[in-house]
């Protein structure tokens, strides 16, 4: 029977089919990070003798809070790191380390056909690669780490074609959101996603990265790209490129649960108005009269208000979804001789990103521009360590999620990509850099 | 397995992790102390629990648990005294996470959803899979076969222990 690209890596992976559906699935790499791993480490010490099934399938870092904000979080950074150490694992410390979905492609640890998982909701960015790879609870990844193995329910699949390609000012950022809003913010729910189509194909690494990190937030299990040539010349820059082959492809004559297309020529820049990512309209475009009222109440705004009319107080560039290199170039062609009149945050995905920046010159943009540039963290995302905002505060942000709260109790998100990020950091208000008027020679000398 | 109480009705859908327990306070090494922080993350979820003391019920909107993967959001729940989670749905993680912590996780049509939320009192038997609410008519559910047995008498890191020498031939003939 022809299958799936998700079938085929599914198949390869299963150890036992086990009843109502599920299955003992083989883990090729299990990613470790100090804010959910520790309960998971310390039951397997307590209860299994600290004994786990490969500690060269894991790699672990201190990723969330870096360096540690109090001791707390400095707590969860060493029972981690004394954990790598005595278990000969893989660890990226403070000074090497950053978003673990930044630093695993980078550093090659994950490749076309494999499986992976994290106790992280976005390792499904990983799916970018051709690989099946998914966020799961601490316990859970106790298990693989235990075991090798995860217990899972196989999901269907949801064909995500997008036809044409993108346009310019479109980004990949444009894209997710796009799909979130076509299928839906709890469409993908029991689906992975498998893209296709030329506008993926046309897709750089991080751009296929930025699309398939958002794949958690239509609540699907992950997405997934095939592997192709630009896959291959990707990996073969990276330090630890894995053994991978480019066979790794769906049937043509593939059954899907479900086929979407969507039309990549027609996506245009987005911005989120609600409180979940699928809640986002065109940059051009308005609040729609049918918004929740809920979602209103709580980002403070009405129907039919036009969202280049919104003030901004805080501007956000980074995240896993949106803080690698090429995100950063970008932003810094919107900040170059400009300056931003909101407080505005730039931070680098990894410190191999960070130094990139720097060796391009980007890090004296931003700080010409006036905006704060940062060491690589997961930083304002999630409201843990920096950068958070108070009851009321708006910030446009480069990340990937806008619920109530996420960036500080009763701060309110909006989801854009990294340029739009930077227009609106520069305006005051939601912007898009077509809107900017150019740079004088002045201001440049 | 008889778990009931009375119900906390979240009304609003899309209730994320962090709604359920705020990042601020994954800063711990252990499931400990999430309790007394559940929902401080939901616009008005610190007064809803106040207006529902003792409730050990929740019955919620769809799409209860997305976001992030932390298993701090059953954690918290428990801690609070909550046994069971009823919605039209969950997000995948979520439901993993109700499951292998004992937490029952149990999807029932929307419009019984509704109902429920108004329910003073409501009788859950896991092993046979049916509910009561208030004393009125038998609902029926479906739980995952498998992971059922975890929330039956927990051990789901046992079962993928005693699995190791399976999978480990599994891998060796790979
Ligand atoms: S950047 Fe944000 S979404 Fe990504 S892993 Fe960090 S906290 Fe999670």
């Amino acid at each position: 029977m022809p299958r799936s690209l998700f079938d085929k890596v599914w198949d390869a992976h299963v150890v036992e089919e086990l009843p109502g559906g599920n299955a003992l699935v083989f883990m090729d790499l299990i990613v470790a990070h100090e804010i959910t791993t520790p309960p998971g480490a310390i039951a397997i010490e307590r209860d299994f003798d600290d004994r786990l099934y490969d500690p060269r399938r894991i790699v672990a870092m201190i990723d969330h809070v870096s360096p540690a904000k109090d001791s707390a979080t400095a707590l969860q950074g060493q029972t981690v790191r004394n954990w790598a150490k005595r278990q000969g694992i893989v660890f990226h410390d403070i000074g090497d380390n950053g978003i673990c979905h930044v630093i695993v492609p980078e550093r090659g640890y994950i490749g076309p056909g494999m499986t992976a998982c994290c106790g992280d909701s976005h390792t499904c960015t990983l799916g970018a690669f051709g690989a099946f790879a998914l966020g799961i609870g601490t316990t859970a990844q106790a298990g693989a780490m235990l075991a090798g193995c995860l217990i899972l329910q196989r999901p269907k699949v949801m064909r995500v074609e997008v036809t044409g390609e993108l346009q310019a000012g479109a980004t990949a950022k444009d894209l997710a959101l796009t799909v979130i809003a076509t299928i839906g913010f709890r469409g993908g729910t029991g689906y992975v996603l498998e893209y296709t189509g030329s506008a993926i194909r046309a897709l750089t690494m991080e751009q296929r990265m930025t699309l398939c990190n958002m794949a958690i937030e239509a609540g699907a299990t992950t997405g997934m790209i095939a592997a192709d040539a630009t896959t291959a010349a990707y990996l073969a820059a990276t330090p630890n490129t894995p053994a991978f082959s480019l066979d790794v492809q769906a049937d043509p004559d593939a059954e899907y649960a479900k086929t979407v297309t969507i039309d990549g020529s027609a996506v245009r820049p987005m911005v989120s108005w609600g409180t979940n990512p699928g809640e986002c309209s065109p940059i051009d475009g308005i609040v729609p009269f049918d918004a929740p009222a809920e979602s209103l109440a709580y980002m403070d705004l009405k129907p039919g208000r036009a969202m280049a009319t919104i003030a901004i107080d805080q501007a956000f560039i980074g995240s896993c979804t949106n803080s690698r290199i090429s995100d950063l170039r970008a932003a810094a062609e919107v900040f170059r001789g400009r300056k931003v009149t909101v407080p505005t945050i730039v931070t680098p995905g990894s410190q191999v990103v960070r130094r990139q920046a720097e060796r391009e010159g980007l890090h004296d943009i931003f700080q010409d521009a006036g905006a704060l540039w940062t060491h690589s963290s997961c930083g304002p995302c999630l409201g843990m360590s920096m950068g958070v905002l108070a009851p009321g505060m708006r910030c446009v942000s480069s990340s990937n999620r806008n619920f109530p709260g996420r960036m500080g109790d009763g701060g309110r998100v909006h989801l854009a990509a990294p340029v739009v990020v930077a227009a609106s950091a520069i305006l005051g208000r939601i912007a898009s850099p077509a809107e900017l008027p150019a740079v004088r020679e002045t201001v440049l000398a | 397995m008889i778990v009931e109480g009375s119900v906390l009705p979240v009304r609003r859908a899309n209730v994320d992790t962090d709604q359920i327990i705020p990042a601020r306070y994954l800063t711990r090494i252990d499931a400990d102390g999430m309790g007394e922080h559940l929902f401080e993350g939901m616009p008005d979820g610190p007064h809803l629990l106040a207006q529902h003391p003792g409730a050990s019920i929740v019955v919620a909107a769809e799409n209860f648990g997305c976001g992030s993967s932390r298993e701090h959001a059953a954690w918290a729940l428990l801690g609070r005294g909550f046994k069971a989670v009823i919605a039209p749905s969950f997000a995948r993680i979520f439901e993993e996470n109700a499951y292998t912590n004992a937490l029952v996780p149990i999807v029932v049509p929307a419009a019984v959803a509704e109902e429920l939320m108004s329910a003073q009192h409501i009788v859950i038997d896991v092993a046979a899979e049916t509910l009561r609410a208030d004393g009125g008519e038998p609902v029926s559910f479906s739980l995952d076969p498998l992971r059922k047995q975890f929330v039956l008498g927990g051990g789901f890191l046992q079962f993928l222990n005693a699995k190791i020498p399976e999978i480990r031939s599994w891998e060796a003939a790979r």
